[in-house]
């Protein structure tokens, strides 16, 4: 599957895009802390610091660490305040 | 003298040039606040919601807050309110900095300004003492410049508001402007240029006391603690045009007058390739630790850009080029005009050229030198201009044609940048907006952007969302704090509620605040019910209704379902 980061995600990974292996929302965070370390700051023993937000496939948001992941899929990480 | 209050008024008629404090009760404080609560009560209380929002006897209002002058990290802002000759509804808009500060300095709550003065004047409050000068040595000249030699010729100790050219020549959304920031919304530099006032110079050196000190003093360091953490990182690094790619990605960036969601040439205007060519600084406003301000070098000078100025003059209006966005950001600056409204008026006339509707064949979805001609023509109000500066509600009932169907406005308030079919709370958010469409006064984005949601199937569950984040909104422009803070709330109304408590010494809890946004909702409705405001309005253009989003058929709002998310938004307000 694929991450992709948008703004201080991004910022913080320090790059736009990665491909894992994972098959649920929880694995996929413990990946991420171990290759994209600049993004410990984000996160919580629990998922993504409340700033930050996850959406699957351009359709639901999801912050359950049970939240199923299958091959293909593409989540997307941003900051969760979107407005300006 | 109350608390973190003056406890009165100050209200001026430029006709005559009279000046009179006008007491406010503690009820009336405690009940509204200040900023926009105050301005609603005081533009009802003085005949506002009836009168020509242009004429003499319209008051325009500038509300400062119980926390303005408090250590509070971002409530240096002040709140201009008035009838809006763009809407003929309630307006409020917002903007901050020392002129807040040295306003409330001058032993007021409030300046509540009506009348016309007999030549173009700035008027000058010092420490309450009021009087009349002559501008004509300013008059057309941008903001900024008269900012600079009206501080030069009173004292560089004077804050100034400013209107620009086109608030000179009453274009329906001129702003008014202060050290480069903008009440932006709805035309509040109209109504000021109406009443011949170029600029106001505010000083003084009346204080409000706090009734707790030590409490706010710890109050305040916590919050600026906060205010540096991830909660605001991305307005502190990236600045707000960092959503411009993220919104392209999820197919909710506006562009070609919402013609679709997705602009191809989103990342050639990103403010990451932006910065590649420009150099970029950072600012804040005075009593601000998060420091949102994004500055880019434009040729001799600076412009600061936002994601609404960037979507407006940029995928709205089809322009790929950056430096062409910035260009026109810069200028509207200058004229003193609403980015948004700008943006959205010239891509409807783009629109309307592209149907064969409008005879200016140069002004071309995707030419930036269009845009920039444009937005000379509405300051100057010359040519296609003219009609343009009447905004695109105006515009189309002139242009004909059913035009009406996609003029990207509601109750005449031009759309910002958020794509109402893919995000349907805030498609109610806009449609029930006071002011109109807005993204100030209901966030309901933050709601559409979440797992509370699906944003593109808004349910009868998505209605208390879209209340509650006016209902916070309206609280925030009230106190006033910056909305840029309200990711370090745990719970806002009970943390508020102690900051206002340090300030006032009011036993003020959670469930009071929440009383208070209600009612300053309903004095909002108030204003437009006496200005004739009919549920017809809450709604949205004949675009955005059961037709899909092109470039993602699943974003369909249909006719009937707005329908009923507006019909359950009265009945959860009791209306």
């Amino acid at each position: 599957m694929y991450v992709e980061f948008l703004g201080i995600p991004r910022e913080r990974a320090g790059i736009s895009e990665l491909e894992v292996d994972a098959a649920t929302l929880g694995q996929l965070l413990g990946t991420l802390a171990t290759r994209c370390p600049g993004l410990g700051a984000l996160m919580t023993a629990d998922g993504f610091h409340p700033s930050i937000a996850a959406n699957l496939n351009g359709d639901a948001f999801v912050s359950d660490p049970a939240t199923p992941l299958a091959e293909g899929d593409h989540l997307l990480i941003l900051s969760a305040d979107a407005g300006g | 003298m109350p608390f973190g209050h003056h406890g009165n008024y100050l209200r001026i008629d430029v006709s005559s040039g009279r000046a009179e404090r006008v007491p406010l009760s503690d009820t009336v404080l405690r009940q509204y606040l200040g900023g926009s609560g105050l301005g609603a009560r005081l533009l009802l209380d003085e005949g506002g919601a009836t009168a020509d929002p242009l004429s003499p006897e319209a008051p325009i209002i500038f509300a400062f807050s119980p926390l303005v002058g408090s250590p509070l990290t971002t409530s240096a802002k002040f709140a201009v309110v008035s009838k809006s000759p763009l809407t003929e509804r309630f307006n409020d808009s917002l903007a901050s900095s020392g002129f807040a500060i040295a306003g409330k300095r001058t032993g007021s709550d409030a300046i509540l300004i009506v009348g016309r003065a007999a030549d173009w004047s700035v008027l000058v409050i010092d420490d309450g003492d009021v009087r009349l000068e002559p501008v004509d040595d300013v008059l057309g000249d941008p903001c900024q410049v008269a900012e600079e030699k009206l501080r030069a010729r009173l004292g560089a100790d004077y804050r100034i508001a400013s209107i620009g050219p086109a608030g000179e020549r009453a274009v329906r959304y001129a702003t008014i402007s202060h050290d480069g920031r903008h009440a932006g919304r709805g035309g509040s530099g109209a109504v000021l240029g109406s009443k011949r006032i170029k600029a106001i110079a505010v000083r003084g050196t009346k204080y409000c006391e706090w009734a707790h000190p030590r409490e706010l003093t710890e109050l305040s360091r916590d919050l600026s603690k906060r205010s540096f953490g991830p909660a605001t990182a991305k307005y502190r690094e990236l600045g707000t045009a960092t959503n411009l790619l993220t919104f392209n990605r999820f197919g909710t960036l506006p562009t070609r007058n919402f013609q679709t969601g997705t602009f191809d040439e989103a990342p050639s205007i990103s403010p990451e390739q932006l910065r590649v060519e420009h150099a970029r600084t950072r600012a804040s406003c005075v009593a601000c630790t998060i420091g949102c301000e994004h500055i880019y070098s434009l040729g001799n000078g600076t412009v600061r850009l936002e994601y609404e100025s960037l979507f407006a003059l940029g995928s709205l209006c089809g322009v790929s080029d950056g430096t062409a966005v910035l260009r026109a950001s810069q200028r509207c600056d200058e004229l003193g005009i609403d980015t948004i409204s700008t943006g959205g008026s010239i891509a409807f006339a783009m629109e309307c050229v592209e149907r064969g509707w409008l005879d200016e064949p140069w002004l071309t979805f995707g030419s930036g030198a269009a845009v920039f001609k444009a937005i000379e023509l509405i300051g100057q109000r010359e040519g296609v201009g003219a009609i343009l500066a009447e905004g695109s509600r105006r515009a189309a009932q002139i242009i004909g044609q059913g035009s009406i169907a996609f003029a990207p406005q509601v109750k005449g308030l031009e759309i910002p940048g958020y794509e109402p079919r893919a995000l349907q709370t805030m498609a109610l958010g806009f449609a029930v907006g006071a002011r109109g469409a807005d993204h100030n006064r209901s966030g309901a984005y933050d709601v559409d952007f979440s797992d509370k949601v699906d944003r593109r199937n808004a349910t009868l569950d998505s209605v208390r969302h879209a209340i509650d984040t006016e209902d916070r909104a309206a609280l925030m422009d009230s106190l006033i704090l910056c909305k840029f803070l309200r990711g370090v709330f745990t719970d806002f109304q009970v943390e508020t509620a102690g900051m206002l408590h340090a300030v006032t010494g009011w036993d003020v809890t959670a469930a009071e605040l929440r009383d208070t946004a209600r009612r300053i909702i309903s004095a909002k409705r108030q204003v437009n019910l006496l200005a004739g405001w009919t549920r017809d309005e809450d709604t949205l253009p004949e675009r955005f209704l059961d037709a899909p989003l092109p470039n993602d058929p699943a974003a369909t709002l249909t006719r009937e379902r707005l329908h009923e998310l507006v019909a359950e938004y009265h009945r959860q307000r009791g209306w």
